[in-house]
């Protein structure tokens, strides 16, 4: 009994972690419109710099606190806000979701080069002293915790209901017009929320760390375990968010102290917030359908079907000349940002032209790899089969509870299931620590078995893939695509399903990122757990996006900029986090324009190619559309979430 | 038998009532008038007729079928189609493809396998957009993107359609014609529920109107009776000719 007492002490004081810390996510989100997939990463940067001041530089510890808590972490907050998020189109969900994970993702790059792995120690308040009560021991941290956790809490009832700037929060989460007409400026008070929330990450982090691990990624994914919780509160109210927490805290102390040791069941305590989310995800009611129309950049033109079997062609054999003076580690990387690129045509058709955004497609790649290495053996097209047939159900039964609801929930839903993968099911799969054999394609007559000729086959099939993607784009399904992009009330007006549309085009895009992991696998002939952690997925994501998520050359573009990478990372191997840092700054420099590098560069030699007109992208609506008088007044953005009347005060009360 | 029949709908947001107990019903064969100030529900009406609105309370019924809880793209394959008054065309297409994929969205859900690229063309021609056929369509000016939200929604093939203003934007040459079309495509058996600022246009059109007002039907009838009704006069139509004062209503709705 006094252990069930015990396990409920500890979570409680889980919970009451991440009700800070994902009480600071809910502030952000509902106050600026931007979901925070950084928020884990800031307060892991926060517990480091904590622990540098404290224990590195021996600062005593209320100082330390004040410094990160009051002074650092608000201030990098505000400088987001600033810097990133004010001007960002909030209608856009890919967008704006690339450009607070490449945050996410610059942080781990930065901590990685300032912070050398090395086992660090950094301790509760008072630790390891504490006081008995009743034959449980507790301890002052535990204690200290649950305080803070409650004064955050009215802290946070007292900003949002008694002071005039958390009133002005509200207004702002019920409709960012009509608050500015109250004479509230929704960008100060979107700066303050995300200063309020990072300082918030900072205490999560520091509170955490201790009884966990001081260690960047596992602090970094922290992030889900919170939106997981505030998910319960459907990532607005925060009294739900609190009782979502400490569900989560407690259902993991339970986990720890009943759930079976080892094998499969290893895996559970860490997949629990994934499992957790899943359900809530489950039991949310679907969302209502906005009116309001978002118009991104104009897409680029749309090469003809023999247009692109030119450049297929003309990549081809460009790679098989190429191939015969690369040396054979270049090959190697060559194939690898054709292997990739691979991964990221499957982005092109999900993002590019169906608007949805997945973090898991080397976690379907994985899945490929996995399909290769058992059924393609000696390189049998089986194995290719085998990648398609397993990855596309298994996207699809990752999509469909989320795909009912906005598209931030499918990216939080897909990162969770990526990092559920690399918790419980790559491991079983590859086996812990281990690697499988993987076979080359094997085609009756043809051998790929030679680096060289392998080369020359993933440039064929990314020709390929890149065709099939872009007749897709020229049919009817795209022209849904298209539509759907353009406006999902309108579509669903005319009796299309959007929920089955998703699903399709989510499906596909999965089974393609399935059927490039078998091919990636084959260029390296082994596949481990660890090539396919969620972690390495997100600069395939950026990359793709500041590649040219819209087109097939950005995806080539943004492949070979991450094979690349490494070389540069070779030469400056003092920067440990180089690959991360830069991928992360360029996704948060280009990420606003989807059309990306490809595309930028593509329009300005148009001029200089004879017989073609350039087309000028046009962001933004168009003008004359825009004078039309409205009904309910407001424009797009208001409109998009005037839906969201809940407020985070009136849920509080 | 009405085809659309709203019994009592009410939407509230928050304590603000956008609808009040709204009764209204539509035939086909015939256009019906909605009419009334800015502000008085007319659009939140539709979202709720289409299902992009849940009322808080009331039913609709489509062909005597309660289709209150119905999904939107449902009640579309049921026969309902509209246009927005806050246009929502697909704008990264042209307009024969704005027109060309609902027809291939129909194919899909009713199974039929009419060309929809001759289909297509034959509604580009009727709207008379053949000119433009070709353009994408955020570069259209509001007046023919109207018509191509017309255009689309009739691709599906609808038993009842609901026009959001979509007159606004034409001139009075193009009104006159689209008027006619209208009757036209009433007379072939379309039932037409039409919110419109263009009072002539409606009186032309219209065999019955409703005047919705603060979220109300405040009044129904012909042409001629909504034109003598004194609770419309007063509400909105004793000065609909002039602009300044349905202005004033606007602002004052604003104030409150």
């Amino acid at each position: 009994m006094s252990e069930f007492f015990s396990l409920t002490i500890a979570g409680v004081v889980t919970g009451a972690i991440y009700a800070v810390a994902s009480s600071g996510l809910v502030v952000t989100y509902t106050t600026s419109g931007v979901f925070n997939f950084a928020h884990g990463a800031i307060g892991m940067f926060m517990a480091f710099t904590y622990w540098e001041l404290r224990v590195h530089r021996g600062w005593p510890a209320p100082i330390a606190l004040v410094v990160v808590l009051l002074i650092l972490a608000p201030l990098l907050g505000a400088v987001i806000e600033r810097l990133l998020i004010r001007n960002l189109d909030r209608r856009n969900v890919a967008t704006s979701l690339v450009i607070t994970i490449g945050l996410m993702v610059m942080f781990i790059g930065l901590a990685q080069s300032i912070w050398k792995p090395e086992v660090r120690d950094l301790r509760g308040f008072f630790a390891p002293h504490g006081f008995r009560m009743g034959g449980i021991f507790v301890t002052w941290h535990q204690v200290i915790t649950l305080v803070l956790a409650l004064t955050v809490a009215g802290f946070l009832w007292a900003l949002l209901t008694r002071t005039r700037v958390g009133v002005a929060m509200r207004a702002v989460v019920d409709d960012r017009n009509l608050a500015a007409l109250t004479g509230a400026s929704p960008a100060r008070v979107s700066q303050l929320a995300w200063a309020v929330g990072a300082s918030l990450a900072a205490l999560g982090g520091i509170l955490i760390a201790p009884l966990i691990q001081l260690d960047v990624l596992i602090l970094t994914i922290l992030v889900i375990n919170a939106y997981a919780a505030a998910m319960v509160g459907r990532l607005r109210s925060l009294p739900f968010t609190f009782l979502g927490a400490l569900a989560l805290g407690l259902a993991e102390a339970y986990a720890i102290g009943y759930a079976p040791v080892g094998g499969i069941w290893g895996g559970l305590r860490p997949s629990l917030p994934v499992l957790f989310l899943f359900v809530v995800l489950l039991v949310l009611p679907e969302e209502r359908l906005r009116v309001g129309r978002f118009v991104g950049a104009k897409a680029p033109r749309v090469p003809s079907l023999r247009g692109s079997a030119a450049g297929a062609v003309a990549l081809v054999a460009v790679t098989a000349v190429a191939s015969t003076m690369l040396s054979a580690a270049d090959i190697q990387r060559v194939g690898q940002g054709l292997a990739v690129g691979l991964i990221m045509l499957s982005l092109v058709l999900l993002i590019g032209y169906g608007g949805q955004v997945s973090l898991a497609q080397l976690t379907f790649a994985g899945l490929g790899a996995y399909a290769m290495a058992q059924w393609g053996g000696d390189g049998s097209p089986i194995g290719l089969l085998a990648a398609v047939a397993i990855a596309a159900p298994v996207g699809a039964l990752v999509a469909l509870p989320a795909l009912r609801l906005r598209g931030l929930y499918l990216a939080l839903a897909t990162m969770a299931f990526a990092v559920l993968a690399d918790n419980m099911v790559f491991n079983e799969l590859f086996g812990y620590g281990g690697a499988l054999e993987v076979g080359r394609l094997d085609l009756p007559g043809v051998s790929f078995d030679s680096q060289r000729a392998y080369l020359v086959l993933l440039a064929i099939a990314f020709g390929g893939m890149g065709m099939f993607v872009l007749a897709i784009r020229r049919g009817p399904f795209g022209r849904v695509l298209s539509a759907m992009g353009d406006s999902p009330a309108a579509c669903a007006t005319l009796g299309l399903d959007l929920t089955r549309t998703k699903l399709a085009v989510f499906s596909i895009s999965a089974a393609m990122a399935g059927l490039a992991g078998a091919l990636a696998a084959g260029l390296r002939t082994t596949a481990g757990p660890i090539d396919f952690q969620m972690l390495q997925g997100l600069p395939i994501l950026l990359l793709a996006v500041v590649g040219g998520v819209t087109t097939v050359s950005g995806a080539l573009v943004g492949g070979l900029a991450l094979a690349l990478l490494p070389v540069l990372q070779d030469r400056i191997p003092e920067l440990a986090g180089l690959v991360f840092l830069l991928t992360g700054a360029a996704a948060m420099s280009l990420g606003k324009n989807p059309n990306g590098i490809a595309f930028m560069v593509s329009e300005r030699l148009a001029p200089l190619l004879p017989g073609r007109r350039p087309e000028t992208p046009q962001a933004g609506r168009s003008g004359h559309l825009d004078s039309v008088d409205s009904d309910r007044g407001g424009d797009g953005a208001g409109r998009v979430e005037a839906g969201e009347v809940t407020t985070v005060g009136a849920a509080t009360g | 038998m009405a085809l659309l029949q709203v019994d009592e709908v009410t939407v509230r947001f928050g304590g603000i009532s956008a609808l009040e107990s709204a009764t209204l019903d539509a035939e086909s064969s015939r256009v019906t008038g909605l009419i009334g100030p800015n502000g008085a529900g007319k659009t939140t009406l539709f979202n709720v007729i289409t299902g992009l609105q849940p009322p808080t309370a009331g039913r609709v019924h489509l062909e005597e079928r309660d289709v209150t809880t119905v999904k939107p793209h449902r009640r579309a394959r049921l026969g309902l189609g509209r246009t927005f008054q806050r246009l929502e065309v697909f704008g990264s297409l042209t307009a024969r493809e704005n027109v060309l994929v609902a027809g291939e969205i129909r194919r899909r859900w009713a199974g039929d396998d009419t060309d929809a690229r001759a289909r297509a063309d034959e509604l580009i021609d009727l709207v008379g957009l053949s000119g433009v056929a070709d353009e994408r369509v955020d570069a259209l000016p509001t007046g023919p993107a109207r018509l191509v939200e017309l255009a689309r929604a009739l691709a599906t093939r609808p038993k009842l359609l609901l026009l959001d203003e979509p007159g606004s934007g034409l001139n009075e040459e193009e009104t006159e014609a689209f008027g006619s079309l209208l009757l036209r495509l009433a007379q072939e058996g379309l039932g037409i529920l039409l919110v419109e600022h263009d009072v002539e246009l409606v009186m032309r059109v219209c065999e019955r109107i409703f005047v919705l007002d603060y979220g109300r039907i405040i009044a129904q009838g012909s042409a001629k009776e909504i034109q003598r009704n004194e609770a419309v006069k007063a509400a909105y139509l004793g000065t609909a000719d002039d602009d300044g004062a349905t202005t004033t209503h606007t602002k004052q709705r604003a104030a409150r």
